[in-house]
């Protein structure tokens, strides 16, 4: 979360981009003033700043130029926003001082990626700038609840720590997590080149963002071939996250494959999602044997009892007993889920007070102390 | 974009005179600025928020006032990044009035600016036909770029350029041979 200044005398405007940036997940003060605004940004030496060029008193390029004349704040990153669109003052505002220039009206997925980029550039997203973590959701049964899951801790993370949270969702196509966030696909990793092509600035373009400020890597609405990811391209993307996000959730298919395999030997925490009936558990069991067989282990690995619908097959003494091993997290039945699914929100994103939600922010609660303690 | 019947909206828009440009915030009504600048009631256009610039140093204001008056027949063009906010562009059901016809490149002179870019007409392609039949006193331009004719390393580009009949020096039709 970064601390960000916008100028604008248009009190209206001001509102819309403060709105636009508290959702990207920062801290935003906003002034309409232009001399006061100069005057507190050399007092509290904000991460951004967000100026309009046309304001009455004192223009946005005569803000630009005092600001770096003054000590301290020569690399202060500042975006212009302004009704003047012509590449003349494109260029006067770069002349002036500031970094990068936006044309009004301005859609919020514009703003905040103009914003990301002039703060990364700046190496403040992540606290201390230090390597995130990387958690995946997996296991081979499918119907288990696996998607909401991953979708719902993403969301408690976003919403606890207002830090950068990525959800990639690897399912072959036609994708839940988007569905869950009422997110529309216009990109997916289908749309992303080979691995050895792969850079930041083109994985943050295909990155969806939800109002939260979550981001997501959405899989494509349509089959398409191939379908699934290759191991390499899994792997460089999961590799360019976690250089920038805070903490990267990993939703994985009930299918073994090459980019299955690459994400579980990229991940730091496993999460190993069962249903209270046979056919999960033996699955589990199956799965279990092949990474064991393959070397592939988690620095930490819990086993999440979902149930999905009213009734359960298996009680969860009897689920552990097949395992043969602790289930660290149960969660019964949760009636707001189906709302949740309708309405498009998460339940962890909303006040709700049910199992789902309360589990999932205790989750987030131990994940972020983790996280805390490896930046700092 | 205009909003619905009798509705009022702001847009930005960069206006030239003979020596300034002038950027601001117009109320425009369904009919866009087009309809603004014939409303026959009015021989004046008011901008708000205005910013002023000379024309060979666009990018530095000189002044700046919450309201400006422009008498229209001095205006020389007018420069929107969105031709709905010139005109009203038509439904789905079809084009309107001003996008109907075939598209011909232009070329036209105005004081201290050239302007290229499209004529969109139906009817006969030659310039009187074009002046003498399109609606108002400006001609529109679509997809356009106006360079100031004696710093050509100038230029403003729009969706559509609105340029004053009267203020037309050269006009030509069709590529430049």
């Amino acid at each position: 979360m970064a601390r960000i200044y916008v100028i604008d005398d248009d009190e209206q405007l001001l509102r819309m981009v403060g709105l636009m940036l508290e959702r990207g997940g920062h801290s935003v003060t906003l002034i309409n003033n232009p001399v006061k605004g100069l005057e507190e940004i050399r007092a509290n030496k904000p991460d951004l700043l967000v100026l309009d060029v046309m304001m009455p008193d004192m223009s946005g390029h005569d803000i630009a130029r005092q600001i770096r004349a003054t000590p301290g704040l020569e690399n202060l990153p500042i975006l212009v926003l302004t009704a003047r669109s012509q590449q003349i003052d494109k260029e006067t505002a770069l002349a002036s001082g500031a970094n990068d220039y936006l044309s009004k009206p301005v859609t919020s997925q514009e703003l905040i990626e103009r914003v990301d980029n002039l703060l990364s550039q700046k190496s403040i997203l992540v606290p201390g700038a230090s390597k995130g973590l990387i958690v995946a959701f997996y296991g081979l049964r499918g119907g288990v609840g696996r998607t909401t899951l991953a979708v719902n801790l993403a969301g408690a993370l976003r919403r606890l720590s207002q830090e950068e949270i990525c959800l990639v969702d690897l399912s072959p196509s036609c994708g839940q997590a988007a569905m869950h966030l009422r997110l529309q696909t216009r990109s997916s990793w289908a749309e992303l080149p080979t691995a050895s092509e792969v850079e930041w600035p083109i994985l943050k373009n295909r990155l969806l963002i939800h109002p939260s400020g979550l981001r997501l890597l959405a899989s494509p609405l349509d089959p398409k071939a191939p379908s699934m990811p290759s191991a390499e391209l899994t792997q460089r993307v999961l590799n360019l996250l976690r250089d920038r996000m805070a903490v990267t959730i990993v939703d994985l298919p009930p299918v073994y494959s090459p980019a299955f395999e690459a994400a579980m030997e990229a991940a730091d925490v496993g999460l190993h999602v069962i249903g209270p009936d046979v056919i999960s558990v033996q699955t589990a069991v199956q799965l279990n044997r092949k990474l064991v067989k393959l070397g592939i282990t988690f620095r930490q690995k819990s086993y999440i009892l979902n149930q999905t619908s009213a009734e359960a097959q298996l009680p969860p003494a009897t689920v552990e007993r097949g395992l043969n091993a602790r289930v660290a997290f149960q969660i019964s039945y949760d009636t707001h889920q189906a709302r949740a699914l309708a309405q498009g929100v998460p339940l962890t994103l909303t006040s709700a007070k049910s199992p789902l939600p309360i589990l999932m922010h205790r989750m987030a609660d131990v994940l972020w102390h983790r996280v805390a303690q490896k930046s700092g | 974009m205009a909003g619905g019947l009798g509705r009022t909206q702001f847009i930005n828009l960069d206006l030239f005179t003979d020596a300034y440009r002038v950027t601001g915030r117009a109320e425009v009504g369904t009919g866009g600025i087009h309809a603004e600048l014939g409303n026959p009631n009015s021989n004046f256009l008011e901008i708000q928020d205005a910013y002023i610039s000379r024309i060979h140093k666009p990018g530095l204001i000189v002044a700046s006032y919450k309201v400006a008056a422009f008498r229209k027949e001095n205006i020389n063009f007018i420069v929107l990044q969105d031709r709905r906010e010139g005109i009203p562009v038509g439904t789905q059901h079809g084009r309107s009035i001003f996008t109907r016809g075939r598209p011909m490149p232009a070329f036209l002179t105005v004081p201290s600016f050239e302007i290229m870019g499209e004529i969109i007409h139906e009817g006969k392609f030659t310039p009187r036909d074009i002046l003498v039949q399109s609606i108002g006193r400006f001609q529109l331009i679509f997809s356009a770029k106006a360079s100031a004719s004696l710093f050509p390393e100038i230029s403003y580009s729009g969706d559509l350029i609105l340029v004053h009949k009267d203020r037309i020096g050269i006009f030509c039709l069709g590529d430049s041979t």
